[in-house]
């Protein structure tokens, strides 16, 4: 078993993408690995021909990855887009795997990702000694993936500021990086496409400009859509992260999930799950994302302070911190949510109890 | 000889195109389509050049209109193409369905049964199902819950072909498979195979009308043979394909279609609307995509190239940017989500997913106008006008025409001028056919003063049809069919509001007729009410007609009679009506002094304006009298200044006095105070009368009080209550005292010069 903490898509699923290569006998675009089927089998999941397999990466609707991938073999380039938590990233590293078998070739967006985390940096010591020349030139990852004709992943677009946005169209638009003080330019090769991410709920994101945007072809990932489906994926992502921590607790009920999935969906929607209450919603996304990280939160407790046993007591820390964003306003909706909608229900004392406690 | 049977999806344009070009190659010399045999008289119109789809059969009982229903087509409807083959050709077009006669005699019958068990009669309520995939019922009729008319699910039967073929939506798998097909060889064969194996599962004997159906659609066929037809087309839907093919003996047929009963039924054809094609408005039968249907029936070798550049048109009309770029991209996209799910070609599907990801940019709002205006592109059909219609259709027709209001399948907005003729004329007619409840026109409220203009909503709905059928025993023409519907309700109204409600509504239609036997009606039924309630409630509509008349050119003088011995009525019957009643029934009648108040304020009639006053001085000093009605008496009163000063305090102090009780003097100062929060701010004399009574209490009668006082107040707005209390700090003064001292006339003087300077007007 590997040391580190976490994988690349790639490494953790190389036997899934192996098996697909290998069943794969559709038509390939130019340096892809797979054909775009046998991507979105790998994202969503079946069997293969030969009894292998393949788990699925993104529960939900099929024909969103279908258009993912479809964007992909034609020249424009994937923009993924949704609220945080709604797999934007995970769904762009297994593209990225699936569909090159590399998905570190990657630019994290932030406010101050500069002109040269995008087209290319200078190594200054080479530049004053020898002037500019292509050593003395520090390549990005996009600029590598244009050389590979691999796919590059922007994660964060709208975070980066807009004039180092607009660098991108050329790139996008004519696939080549022109290196004006060497007098020369990189050209794409055949297979090159950029996937980024970005998303819609954050305040003072940079829009991006209608002609970067017109260069991408734009996916919506919505929240989960029914409450088995949102159970499914906590339960899957839970299940891979005791294998990789080795945890020793035991194997999380059902039943724990489904009280988090619900508690989470309830308070995203502002109704209870029977329509019959409103509920006021606090200012936190809570994402399926987060639902996953406080049930690993419960379980690192259960494991390391507890008897082994997933209790309510383990999760209500994780559950109050994944609500409580704002301290003084969502204090008071979880509080109410608890003392209006939580007490009453049958079972769900522990749960009751134990986050009462940390109030 | 040949049988050609050929089983279709009906409103499917792949199947049309296959049926077209079948029957150019086989040549056949007599066409039977599935529909109404009724209806065989009237198929020579389908190839007029007026005729324009879509458009449908409309089948009734003539002396039960209700019992009715369509038989829609498109232009890319199988039949519709199959009927113009052979109208072009000048051959032998016959429709085989079991005759609608029968259809109906069954379903009356089962009717009867279901009325003559009490027990079911909760199921009449439940929405009727279709009776086929192409028949059209009509809504709102009672269903029909009988083992010998049930609908065989015909739908889930195409889904388990397409489970068997990895699809998970059968409409999906019969569009890929046989309605976008490019080839198109032995493809009948090939339905009729697929549908015959699945009657093996569901051979649907318990459903008796389709066995009769496909019982009268073989002795069609028979009889067609027996007239030594060489070459026979077969039309049906695909789930009968395999029943006409194998014939059974004849003798069992005949036997099936023996002594059914009939009724009489009469055919026409009527315009039909895209959206009443569509499934959205509520009919099992239908597609989704009439828009959509339509482009590919017209442009069959289209990539989708075509369809995009339609949105892109789109929505530039709705000023979206949209570049070419983006159609080539977005075409590009939809050509690659094909390939990934192995499509020949790209569907609407892929076509709508591509416009969301490129020209919408992902947000499913904008989707949702492609949606409205070119997957369903909603409009109307025409039918050539001389058509044989009932007469009041005709008459209806006429006058639309005249008036240039045309039926269209979207709504449209008419503001109309009524001092104008033509808008007059309109609203007339509007007013009209709103009496015959034809909801084709929905008035809404004008904005601007004046009663001169009148807002419509039109939205044509080929429902209508039934409506005008229904309503034509009424008259031939509007106006009569209006005055005798009028009439007849008027009949039928057993109490004066009602008749009020006809009144207002035949005074803006202008019948007179209609008008004089309302206006009979509502003496007679006055005169014998001892209601005082509805004899208010009835007359300030009366009032508001008779101030209708001038705009109206109607006789007003008429109205202007009942309403002086009704109003005189009510002034002697209200004192009593005030006495004895309880708190309900008291907020009951004060809602409607306002209303009596203003009316007879508009009427300026100064005898009838005494009598009220009058009136009101004997309900407010009458000792039974509700208190808060009393209250509300006085204030009216002092309103109109007959109860000032002295008077009103005098009036006042002596209801607010503790013998009174505390809960009737709450009672009379709500009455008193009734929406014045206002008024109370304005008029300073009530201020006073109040302020000064509240004052003079001592503390404990002010403690006492305090609750009655609080539970008027209460009633005030906010900013009413406020504006109360500052009025109160101030020691009653109004908000902004304007006093004549802070104008200072000489100084102002002073500035004109240079204003008018300013303004060019002196030199």
């Amino acid at each position: 078993m590997s040391t580190l903490l976490r994988q690349h898509a790639e490494a953790q699923f190389a036997q899934e993408l192996e098996e697909l290569g290998k069943q794969d006998h559709e038509k390939r675009p130019e340096n892809w690995k797979l054909s775009p089927q046998s991507v979105v089998t790998y994202l969503m999941g079946g069997k293969l021909k030969n009894g292998f397999e393949i788990s699925p990466k993104y529960i939900g609707n099929r024909r969103l990855m279908e258009i993912a991938v479809a964007t992909l073999t034609t020249d424009r380039a994937l923009l993924l887009y949704g609220l945080p938590g709604t797999a934007k990233s995970w769904v762009s590293e297994h593209l990225a795997a699936g569909i090159c078998g590399d998905s570190r070739l990657i630019v994290q967006g932030t406010a101050g990702t500069g002109e040269d985390a995008i087209r290319y940096g200078w190594n200054y010591a080479r530049l004053l000694a020898e002037g500019p020349s292509e050593k003395a030139l520090v390549e990005t990852p996009l600029m590598r993936a244009m050389k590979t004709g691999s796919i590059a992943r922007i994660e964060e677009l709208t975070r980066i500021g807009a004039d180092v946005q607009d660098s991108l169209i050329t790139i996008l638009s004519e696939k080549t990086l022109p290196v004006p003080e060497l007098n020369t330019e990189i050209q794409s090769v055949k297979g090159f496409n950029v996937i980024a991410t970005a998303n819609n709920r954050d305040k003072g994101v940079n829009e991006l400009s209608s002609a970067l945007k017109r260069r991408f072809n734009t996916v919506i990932l919505p929240v989960p859509d029914s409450m088995d489906e949102e159970i499914d994926i906590v339960k899957r992502r839970v299940e891979s992260f005791e294998k990789v921590m080795a945890l020793p607790a035991e194997a999380p009920a059902l039943e724990e999930i489904r009280r988090i999935v619900t508690i989470f969906r309830e308070l995203r929607s502002g109704v209870s799950l029977d329509g019959k209450t409103k509920i006021k919603q606090p200012s936190g996304t809570l994402s399926t994302a987060e639902a996953i990280s406080v049930m690993n939160n419960g379980l690192s407790m259960a494991a390391y302070f507890g008897d082994g046993r997933l209790t309510a007591s383990d999760l209500a820390a994780g559950i109050t911190g994944a609500i409580v964003k704002d301290p003084v306003q969502d204090k008071l909706v979880w509080q109410e949510y608890l003392e209006t909608v939580v007490k009453p229900r049958d079972n769900w004392k522990d749960i009751y109890r134990a986050c009462r406690e940390l109030l | 000889m040949a049988i050609h049977i050929l089983g279709i999806r009906h409103h499917g344009p792949g199947s049309a195109r296959n049926v077209k070009t079948f029957l150019e190659s086989v040549k056949p010399d007599i066409v039977l389509v599935e529909g109404p045999p009724e209806a065989d008289g009237i198929l020579q119109w389908a190839a007029h050049e007026e005729m324009r789809p879509p458009v449908a059969i409309l089948c009734y009982q003539p002396d039960n209109p209700r019992q009715s229903s369509f038989y829609p087509f498109a232009e890319f409807s199988p039949e519709w193409q199959a009927i113009l083959y052979a109208k072009r050709q000048n051959i032998h077009i016959r429709f085989m369905d079991l005759p609608v006669a029968h259809q109906y005699a069954l379903e009356n019958e089962a009717q009867a049964a279901i009325s003559s068990q009490p027990e079911n009669a909760g199921q009449e309520t439940a929405p009727s199902p279709p009776q086929d995939e192409n028949t059209t019922t009509v809504p709102g009729q009672p269903a029909i819950e009988n083992e010998v008319l049930h609908e065989i699910p015909v739908r889930y039967d195409v889904a388990s072909l397409a489970h068997a073929a990895g699809y998970d939506d059968g409409e999906k798998w019969w569009e890929h498979m046989f309605e976008h097909r490019a080839d198109n060889q032995d493809i009948f064969t090939a339905v009729m195979e697929g549908m015959g194996s699945l009657r093996e599962i569901y051979d649907g004997k318990d459903n008796k009308l389709e066995l009769l159906r496909e019982a009268h659609m073989r002795k069609v066929i028979r009889q067609a043979e027996r007239e030594m037809f060489q070459n026979i087309a077969v039309i049906c839907g695909a789930w009968h394909a395999p029943a006409l093919h194998n014939m059974p003996p004849q003798k069992g047929d005949n036997e099936l279609l023996k002594g059914l009963s009939k009724v009489k039924t009469e055919c026409t054809w009527v315009p039909w609307t895209n959206s009443r094609l569509s499934l959205y408005s509520g009919y099992g039968a239908g597609i989704n995509s009439p828009g959509w249907y339509e482009h590919i029936w017209h442009h069959q070798e289209d990539d989708g190239t075509k369809w995009l550049v339609k949105v892109a048109k789109l929505f530039r009309e709705k000023q979206m940017d949209t570049s070419v770029a983006h159609v080539i991209e977005a075409s590009r996209l939809a050509n690659a989500l094909a390939a990934l799910r192995n499509l020949p070609k790209a569907g609407l599907e892929e076509l709508n997913e591509a416009t969301l990801s490129v020209l919408c940019g992902g947000e499913p709002v904008l989707l949702s106008l492609v949606q409205a205006e070119l997957i369903v592109n909603n409009r109307i059909g025409e039918v050539p006008v001389d058509i044989p219609k009932p007469p009041l259709q005709q008459d209806i027709e006429k006058i639309q025409k005249r008036l240039r209001l045309p039926a269209a399948a979207d709504w449209k907005d008419y503001l109309l001028d009524l001092r104008k003729e033509n808008d007059l004329e309109r609203s007339v007619f509007l007013h009209r056919l709103q009496i015959l409840e034809l909801k084709w026109g929905h008035r809404s409220d004008v904005t601007g003063k004046g009663t001169f203009k009148e807002q419509w909503r039109l939205q044509w709905d080929p429902g209508f049809s039934v409506d005008i059928i229904e309503k034509g025993v009424w008259g031939n023409t509007v106006e009569e069919a209006a005055t005798g519907y009028l009439v007849h309700l008027a009949k039928e109204a057993a109490d004066l509001p009602a008749v009020g409600k006809l009144l207002e509504a035949a005074i803006p239609a202008e019948l007179p007729l209609a008008v004089d036997a309302l206006i009979q009606r509502i003496n007679n039924l006055a005169a014998a009410s001892s209601d005082v309630v509805q004899l208010m409630e009835v007359l300030p509509g009366l009032v508001e007609v008779s101030r209708y008349g001038n705009v109206r050119k109607t006789d007003a003088a008429l109205v202007m009679g009942i309403v002086e011995s009704m109003t005189v009525r009510i002034c002697i019957n209200l004192p009593p009506a005030c006495q004895a009643i309880d708190e309900d029934a008291a907020a009951h009648l004060q809602a409607l002094f306002p209303k009596l108040n203003d009316a007879i304020n508009l009427l300026q009639h100064g005898e009838l304006t005494g009598q009220w006053e009058q009136t009101l001085k004997v309900i407010s000093q009458n000792q039974g009298t509700a208190p808060v009605l009393a209250g509300y008496a006085t204030r009216l009163l002092a309103d109109r200044k007959l109860l000032t000063g002295d008077e009103l305090v005098k009036a006042f102090y002596y209801a607010m006095s503790s013998a009174s009780g505390p809960g009737i003097a709450a009672a009379w100062l709500e009455g008193f105070l009734t929406g014045s929060g206002a008024i109370l701010l304005l008029d300073n004399d009530l201020w006073g009368v109040v302020s000064s009574w509240v004052e003079q209490l001592e503390e404990d009668m002010f403690i006492e009080v305090l609750p009655l006082l609080r539970r008027t107040f209460s009633n005030f707005s906010r900013p009413e209550r406020k504006k109360l209390g500052e009025m109160v700090k101030r020691g009653g003064r109004a908000a902004v005292p304007v006093t004549e001292k802070s104008f200072d006339g000489q100084r102002a003087e002073q500035g004109i010069p240079v204003v008018m300077a300013l303004l060019g007007l002196q030199h």
